[in-house]
C-alpha cells in the first residue's frame, strides 16, 4: 500500500514515473515535460525495494524498518522525502542522508550521488557483502561492484543491474525486475 | 389430415415418437445448457488463473514505467486463441499497455471492477496487479466463445445423433409394440364392419388378452350374441306370421268363395222359385176372375167382395214375385259399364216421375252439376228413381222439396270416391230402423199408408250400389227429414 499512501504532491511525480520512456499516448508529452529526471530517479529507487528481497538477518525483525540512505549531495530533494514516508511489504521506509561513510552497512539501500564517485572503491570495500542494495548514478558504478545503476537512454531513465554483487551480498533481484534492466553482469 | 383422422396405427407410432423425441429434446437441450454454463464458468476460471498471471508478470512493468516489455508480455498470450485482446491499466486507470487479435477490438477506457462478466460475444476479465500488498495496475483479458461455440455445437451434433438413432429406434419398436393395441382394435373395428355389412350376427371378435381391450372384444361378442338371439327370434316370429297370413288368406279365400257360392244359390233359388210361382198365381188370379165374371149373379156381395180382395192379393203377390225377380237379376247379371252423365240420368228419372211430382207439388233441388262417373247407366237410374219415390212417398209436409246433388270434396266416408245424396224433408227414419229399410220386403208402416210399396226398393238400391262396389248409408232426423249417401265405386 506504500503507493496509495504517497501524498498528493507527489502525484504528477508517480505519473512520470509510470510512463517516462515514451509510450505514445497524446498527454504523456505534457506530463513528461513537468518532470525532471530526478524525479523518475526517487520513484524507480522507491520501487527497487519491492522487487529486491533481503536476507532475513539484515533486519532485527519483522517490524524494523527498511532504512533508504543517500549518501553525498542529495540529487532528489523533497520528491524521495515525500515518497519515503510509505510502506513497503509491512515494513515503514525510513530515509538518511548520510554525510560520512560510518554505518553504511546499517542501511538497506545506499544511494551513492555522483558527489562521491572519488570514494566509490573505498565505500563498495567498506560494504563487501553486507546485504545492502548499493544504487548509484555513475557510469561504471556497476563494473566496480554496484549493484544498479541508472542510465540514460535519450531522455528516458533506465537501469543496468550487477546480479553478481547482489547475490555475494545476499539480495535476491526479482527476475521481473532484471527482465526490465538493459545491462545484467553476471547472467548466465 | 387432421390427426384424429389419422389411422391408429400411426396414432401409436406418432405418440411414441413424439413422446420420445419430446424426452430427449428436453434432455439434450438440458445437458448442452449445463454443459454450456459448466464450460462457462470453467472460462471464466482459466482466464481469472490467466490473467493472474499476467498480473504477476506484470508488476515490475507497471512499477518501472516500460509499455515495450508489457505489451510483449501481453503478446505472449497470442498463443492462446480464445484471447483476443488484453490491456494493462496503471494504478490510476490509464491505459498503459495493449495486446489484440484483429483490429475491431476496442478497449475500455477505465478498468471495470474486479472479476468477470458476460459481454456480447464474449467474456471479460479485469483482475488487479498487486506488488507488495498494494495495487499496482489492472489486467484485462477478453475472450471469445470460440470454445464454447465449438464444444456446443460437438454436443448438438452429439445429442442429433442420439436424437437420430432413438427416433429410429422408436420407430422400429413402436411399430412392432403398437400392434399390441391396434391388433385388437382393428380386429374388432373389422368384425363389427362384417357384422353390419352382411348381417350375420353369428361372426365373434378374436379375444387376444385381458385388459381393457379384451373386455371390450368379450362385450361386444356378448352383444352380438344377443343381437344374433333377438334376430333369430323375430325371424321365426316374421315366419310364423307368414304362416299364419297365409293360412288365414287361404282360408278367407274358400270362405269367400263359398259364400259366394251359396250366394249364388240362393239369386238361382229365388230366381227360380219367384220365376215358377208366376205361374200358378197367375192361374189363381184368372180363375178368380172367371168366378167372378161368369157367377156374378150367383154370389151375393160379400162373395164378391171376397173374390175381389182374393184378386187384390194376388195382384200384390205377383208384385212382390215381380220385385224378388228383379232384386234377384241384379245379383246374376253383369253391370254395363260406362262414363254417363248423372246430370241426364237424374233428369230422365224426374221425367219419369213427372206427373207423380206435379201432383204432390213437389220442388226439386239441384245445387250444383253432378260429375261424370262410371257406372251402369240403367242401374244407376234405378237408384235415382227409387230414392225420389221414397222421398216423395214418406213426407207429410205441405211444402216438399227434394234435394239431389254431390258432397264437394266427396270426402264425408274420408275416401276419394264422389258421395251423392238425396235429401227430403219427409218424416224421418229413427235410428234403430236404419238397418231396417234396407232389408227387402221390410216396411215400417202399415200397407196402406204413403201409397203402399212392396219394401224392396231400398234393398234393391242397395243391391246396385254394391255391384258398384259401393256404399250406402243414411241420416235422418225424425220429423224434420232424411238424406241417403251413396258411392258409385269402391272407397279406398
Amino acid at each position: 500500500m506504500a503507493l496509495l499512501r504517497v501524498s498528493r504532491k507527489a502525484l504528477p511525480l508517480f505519473i512520470a514515473a509510470c510512463w517516462l520512456g515514451g509510450f505514445g499516448l497524446p498527454g504523456m508529452a505534457r506530463a513528461q515535460g513537468a518532470v525532471s529526471e530526478y524525479d523518475v530517479k526517487a520513484a524507480f529507487l522507491f520501487n527497487f525495494t519491492k522487487f529486491v528481497e533481503w536476507p532475513p538477518a539484515a533486519f532485527a525483525d519483522e517490524h524494523s524498518l527498511l532504512k533508504i540512505c543517500v549518501l553525498g549531495e542529495d540529487p532528489f530533494g523533497k520528491p524521495l522525502r515525500e515518497l519515503a514516508t510509505g510502506e513497503v511489504g509491512g515494513r515503514r521506509l525510513t530515509l538518511k542522508y548520510l554525510e560520512n561513510l560510518s554505518h553504511l552497512e546499517s542501511c538497506h539501500v545506499l544511494f551513492v550521488c555522483r558527489s562521491e564517485r572519488d570514494r566509490l572503491p573505498r565505500i563498495l570495500v567498506d560494504l563487501h557483502t553486507a546485504p545492502v542494495l548499493t544504487v548509484g548514478d555513475t557510469p561504471g558504478f556497476t563494473d566496480q561492484g554496484g549493484m544498479i545503476n541508472f542510465i540514460l537512454e535519450g531522455t528516458k531513465v533506465r537501469f543496468d543491474v550487477n546480479q553478481e554483487a547482489a547475490e555475494r551480498a545476499g539480495l535476491k533481484i526479482s527476475s521481473r525486475l532484471l527482465a526490465l534492466a538493459k545491462h545484467v553482469k553476471g547472467r548466465p | 389430415m387432421p390427426l384424429r383422422n389419422v389411422p391408429i396405427r400411426r396414432k401409436l407410432m406418432l405418440i411414441a415418437l413424439l413422446t420420445t423425441a419430446g424426452t430427449l429434446l428436453i434432455a439434450g437441450a438440458a445437458l448442452i445448457l449445463f454443459n454450456v454454463l459448466r464450460f462457462k464458468e470453467e472460462m471464466v476460471a482459466d482466464l481469472t488463473s490467466l490473467a493472474d498471471v499476467v498480473a504477476r508478470n506484470s508488476t515490475a512493468v507497471l512499477s518501472f514505467g516500460d509499455p515495450g516489455s508489457a505489451a510483449d508480455t501481453l503478446r505472449s498470450l497470442s498463443a492462446r486463441k480464445p484471447i483476443v485482446a488484453a490491456a494493462l491499466y496503471d494504478k490510476n486507470g490509464k491505459l498503459f499497455a495493449r495486446y489484440r487479435q484483429g483490429a475491431e477490438v476496442k478497449f475500455p477506457a477505465r478498468p471495470g471492477n474486479a472479476g468477470s462478466a458476460s459481454i456480447p460475444g464474449g467474456l471479460v476479465v479485469f483482475h488487479p496487479v498487486m506488488l507488495k500488498g498494494a495495487r499496482i495496475g489492472t489486467v484485462y483479458l477478453r475472450s471469445d466463445l470460440s470454445e464454447l461455440t465449438a464444444r456446443i455445437r460437438v454436443q448438438a451434433l452429439a445429442v442429433g445423433a442420439v436424437f437420430l438413432i432413438s427416433g429410429l429406434a422408436a420407430v422400429f419398436l413402436s411399430s412392432g409394440l403398437q400392434r399390441l393395441v391396434s391388433e385388437p382394435v382393428l380386429d374388432l373395428s373389422q368384425t363389427a364392419k362384417a357384422v353390419s355389412e352382411k348381417q350375420d350376427y353369428s361372426l365373434r371378435a378374436e379375444k387376444r388378452g385381458n385388459d381393457e381391450l379384451g373386455q371390450l372384444v368379450d362385450t361386444f361378442n356378448q352383444m352380438l350374441g344377443q343381437i344374433q338371439q333377438r334376430d333369430s327370434a323375430l325371424q321365426e316370429a316374421k315366419e310364423e306370421l307368414e304362416q299364419r297370413v297365409d293360412e288365414r288368406t287361404r282360408e278367407l279365400a274358400r270362405r269367400n268363395e263359398e259364400l259366394h257360392q251359396s250366394n249364388k244359390e240362393l239369386d238361382d233359388f229365388a230366381y227360380i222359385a219367384s220365376h215358377d210361382l208366376k205361374e200358378p198365381l197367375r192361374g189363381i188370379h184368372n180363375f178368380s176372375n172367371f168366378l167372378l165374371e161368369d157367377y156374378a149373379d150367383k154370389l151375393d156381395d160379400d162373395g164378391r167382395s171376397k173374390l175381389e180382395t182374393l184378386m187384390r192379393l194376388t195382384r200384390r203377390m205377383e208384385t212382390l214375385i215381380d220385385s224378388l225377380l228383379q232384386f234377384s237379376r241384379l245379383g246374376r247379371v253383369d253391370l254395363a259399364m260406362d262414363r254417363v252423365d248423372l246430370n241426364a240420368i237424374v233428369a230422365e228419372a224426374l221425367e219419369s216421375l213427372a206427373i207423380t211430382l206435379q201432383e204432390e207439388k213437389v220442388e226439386i233441388r239441384l245445387p250444383r252439376p253432378l260429375p261424370t262417373v262410371r257406372a251402369d247407366r240403367v242401374r244407376v237410374g234405378e237408384i235415382f228413381a227409387n230414392l225420389i219415390v221414397n222421398a216423395v212417398k214418406y213426407n207429410d209436409k205441405p211444402q216438399k222439396w227434394i234435394e239431389i246433388g254431390a258432397l264437394q270434396n266427396g270426402s264425408q266416408a274420408g275416401g276419394k270416391a264422389p258421395v251423392f245424396y238425396v235429401r227430403d224433408n219427409g218424416i224421418g227414419i229413427p235410428e234403430k230402423h236404419y238397418d231396417a229399410v234396407f232389408r227387402i220386403f221390410k216396411r215400417l208402416h202399415s200397407r196402406d199408408k204413403f201409397g203402399g210399396g212392396t219394401g224392396a226398393g231400398l234393398t234393391i238400391v242397395k243391391k246396385i250400389v254394391e255391384r258398384h262396389q259401393g256404399r250406402i248409408w243414411l241420416e235422418s232426423t225424425p220429423g224434420e227429414g232424411t238424406t241417403f249417401y251413396f258411392t258409385l265405386q269402391e272407397e279406398t
